[in-house]
């Protein structure tokens, strides 16, 4: 049994890069911008975020935020509980830095501030009745928003495992064949 | 207004950033971009159309 076909070395080992993982987390991009993948580290920060904030303006800009429902639990359980709630925050989560302003509105979240919230209320929770009005009298457009939102996330972590590895499909240059004439 | 006009950036997003993680060649990236964009259309537009066939005639 032999095989024609002369055998193909195998590629290197991929040499996992963590810190430009990290840093495509915190914005769509900059990993591959760090590894000198210029276009294609502006390609993801432009295109993700694009995705993102638009989702968000078909949203009124109030379609990214963690709700505080179950304020009387434990810490762990409260967390859970609002996640299941919201179960869209966890696809929002991973674009990075873009969605942290709904984190922090969750931890200091006190109903008495929705005279003056913080941040402006940049990511705040809306109050029920808002929610209610925004999908009863509005044309789909809210729910689309989060759609937009959740696979914009969804797609940065494919991003990030870009940062972390590379690309799928690897190119690896063929070594030039042993003997010939080298210029 | 109709929601459909906005899906035209969802589907050239997806196409650019999902190509874009499979291969580091430009080339490439566009011209699987331009067969997902493709695939993402013909599928949307015929759920569209059976849920319109669906909706008008039952």
């Amino acid at each position: 049994m032999s095989s024609s076909k002369p055998t193909e070395p195998p590629p290197p080992p991929v040499k996992l890069d963590f810190v430009a993982a990290f840093l495509s987390y915190l914005i769509p991009g900059l990993g591959q911008l760090t590894q000198g993948r210029v276009r294609k580290g502006l390609l993801y920060l432009i295109s993700l975020y694009a995705l993102f904030f638009y989702g968000m303006y078909l949203g009124s800009f109030k379609n990214v935020y963690l709700p505080d429902y179950h304020p009387n639990e434990p810490t762990v359980n409260r967390l859970a509980s609002d996640l299941y709630t919201r179960f869209q925050f966890v696809g929002q989560f991973p674009i990075g830095m873009a969605a942290w302003p709904a984190v922090y509105q969750y931890v200091v979240y006190d109903a008495r501030d929705d005279g003056n919230p913080p941040l402006k209320g940049w990511m705040r929770a809306p109050s029920m009745e808002k929610i209610n009005e925004l999908q009863r009298d509005g044309d789909k457009t809210w729910d689309l928003g989060w759609v937009y939102t959740v696979i914009a996330g969804v797609l940065n972590v494919l991003v990030i495992y870009d940062a972390l590895a590379g690309p799928a499909f690897r190119e690896v240059k063929a070594a030039p064949p042993q003997g010939a004439p080298t210029p | 207004m109709n929601i459909y006009i906005h899906l035209p950036i969802l589907i050239v997003v997806v196409s650019l950033v999902y190509s874009a993680t499979r291969h580091d060649n430009w080339n490439k990236i566009v011209r699987e971009a331009l067969h997902w964009g493709v695939r993402m259309t013909t599928f949307l537009f015929v759920i569209g159309a059976i849920l319109f066939v669906l909706s008008t005639f039952l």
